[in-house]
């Protein structure tokens, strides 16, 4: 991708109705570098629990194979409402679906079928798209409208998806006894759109949620999701690791530092003490409320964060793997590094390929990766995972 | 009044061999002395690289470079430097 193209990012956020362990509702995102393609879909089962997560699993799931494989949409839906299992009680296989089929160009294909309408944001303006009806047969619940648009997106657009769970918490209440509402939902979120421009779509999605919960009391009535798609400038992240291979390349390593357009981090102490010594610059350790998992944070006037090198990477590792979401852990070091990474779209590595001999000390009471094998998979976890767009190269 | 700089490093190997626990330091402090320490961090200072330096965690007092350092013998090290230069108000 070019460096000063429109990224898409893609976050979600969840609740289940109250009491129950899964969510009837799925949200699947994919992406296909090679293609310059996302697909974004968010499926809501019938009902709640088990049997709604498998409906909304099975639809999702389906929809994005053959949306993968190019299949026409309409097909694609008529296969899908015919093969859904039926509800015992309700005598139908339902999944409702949304489907973003978009192109890193800004061309999106939308596909609706009866979920809240997508609401579509042009900065701090919704923007309206015209829909066309299209209309699929199915031996499972008869004749059914899916509506098909398509438009060109452009920078700072959001697309927000959300299941009925959101636009209808708070309903029977005395203050909205008809629920939040699309309408009012849509309000909601043009009006943070105004007060923040730049909100992630991970902040983004999470306040929605969070106002569904409330309306709701928090005691879900359903299974609240909100999915955003955001076209936006895209937020570079820089992470140094480790001294290169030899001292000659030192300068190198403390210009590429000093030259990144964007957020700046060192793992290491060795490397902290090269950059700081070529940058000219002091390392002060920040011993205050420190925690007992990774060593503690550093500060330096050229970097944004400083931390120690391998455990704190592979504390992150672990971080995001588990999907342990960071506002709930104690803000460590390995915590700040993470909220830095969730909040960026393009995160280049650096790593230094010079082996420290006291890590590869048999008598070390745990076990210490090799720096680029461990790197290798904090990559492909930020790009398969949270659809970031990461990538190292050694030195 | 005389005081005494101590810097622990909290680089990985240092970290991994303890380094974590030394960072409680000013908590085993008497108050006597506790005023008179100064206790920072080092995010590395190079030591594990070089055999000849000895074995980690590494803490420096003063220019006294303790290997394979603990709570007591850093406490050692801070009383003897005080009691070799005491308070002289």
């Amino acid at each position: 991708m070019g460096a000063n193209r429109t990224f898409v990012e893609v976050d979600y956020c969840q609740s289940s109705k109250n009491q129950q362990s899964v969510a009837g509702d799925i949200f699947l995102s994919h992406r296909i570098p090679d293609q310059e393609r996302t697909i974004c879909i968010l499926a809501d089962g019938l009902g709640s629990g088990i049997k709604a997560n498998v409906l909304a699993t099975l639809t999702a799931t389906m929809t994005m194979r053959y949306i993968l494989d190019d299949i026409d949409i309409r097909r694609a839906s008529e296969i899908i409402m015919s093969t859904l299992p039926v509800c015992k009680e309700r005598k139908i296989g339902y999944s409702t679906f949304t489907i973003l089929d978009i192109k890193h160009d800004g061309m999106v294909n939308m596909i609706e079928y009866d979920n809240p309408p997508c609401v579509l944001m042009r900065g701090q303006r919704r923007l309206d798209v015209q829909k066309n009806r299209v209309t699929v047969k199915s031996d499972n619940i008869g004749v059914r409208d899916i509506w098909h648009s398509r438009f060109r997106a452009k920078e700072n657009d959001r697309a927000v998806l959300f299941s009925d769970g959101v636009t209808q918490s708070g309903m029977g209440t005395a203050t909205m006894p008809l629920g939040w509402t699309d309408e009012k939902a849509a309000q909601h979120i043009a009006e943070i759109c105004t007060r923040f421009p730049d909100i992630s779509a991970r902040d983004l999605s999470r306040n929605i949620v969070a106002v569904a919960r409330k309306n709701d009391e928090f005691h879900n009535k359903d299974d609240i999701t909100c999915s955003v798609i955001y076209f936006r400038r895209p937020r570079k992240t820089l992470i140094v690791t480790g001294p290169p291979i030899d001292k000659q390349r030192d300068v190198r390593l403390a210009a590429i530092v000093r030259e990144f357009p964007g957020k700046k981090i060192v793992c290491g102490g060795t490397t902290a003490t090269l950059i700081a010594r070529e940058l000219n610059d002091t390392i002060s350790v920040n011993l205050d409320g420190y925690y007992f998992d990774v060593p503690p944070a550093s500060k330096m006037e050229h970097v944004d964060l400083v931390t120690e090198g391998i455990l704190t990477l592979t504390r992150c590792v672990d971080i995001l793997e588990k999907k342990l979401a960071p506002e709930t852990l104690p803000n460590d070091a390995a915590v700040q590094l993470v909220k830095i990474l969730l909040d960026s779209d393009i995160i280049q590595f650096v790593v230094g390929t010079k082996i420290n001999d006291a890590h590869q000390d048999p008598n070390l009471p745990v076990e210490l990766d090799i720096r680029r094998n461990l790197i290798k998979r904090f990559v492909a976890l930020l790009n398969d995972k949270y659809l970031k767009e990461a990538s190292f190269k050694l030195i | 009044m005389k005081t005494v700089n101590v810097v622990i490093c909290t680089g990985t190997t240092c970290y991994v061999m303890g380094a974590g626990h030394l960072l409680g330091l000013k908590e085993h402090l008497d108050e006597s002395i506790a005023q008179r320490v100064n206790i920072t961090g080092a995010s590395c200072l190079t030591l594990c690289k070089n055999d000849e330096y000895g074995k980690a965690p590494f803490v420096r007092v003063n220019d006294k470079l303790i290997t394979e350092a603990t709570i007591p013998k850093i406490i050692e090290e801070i009383q003897r430097q005080l009691q070799n230069n005491p308070a002289t108000e």
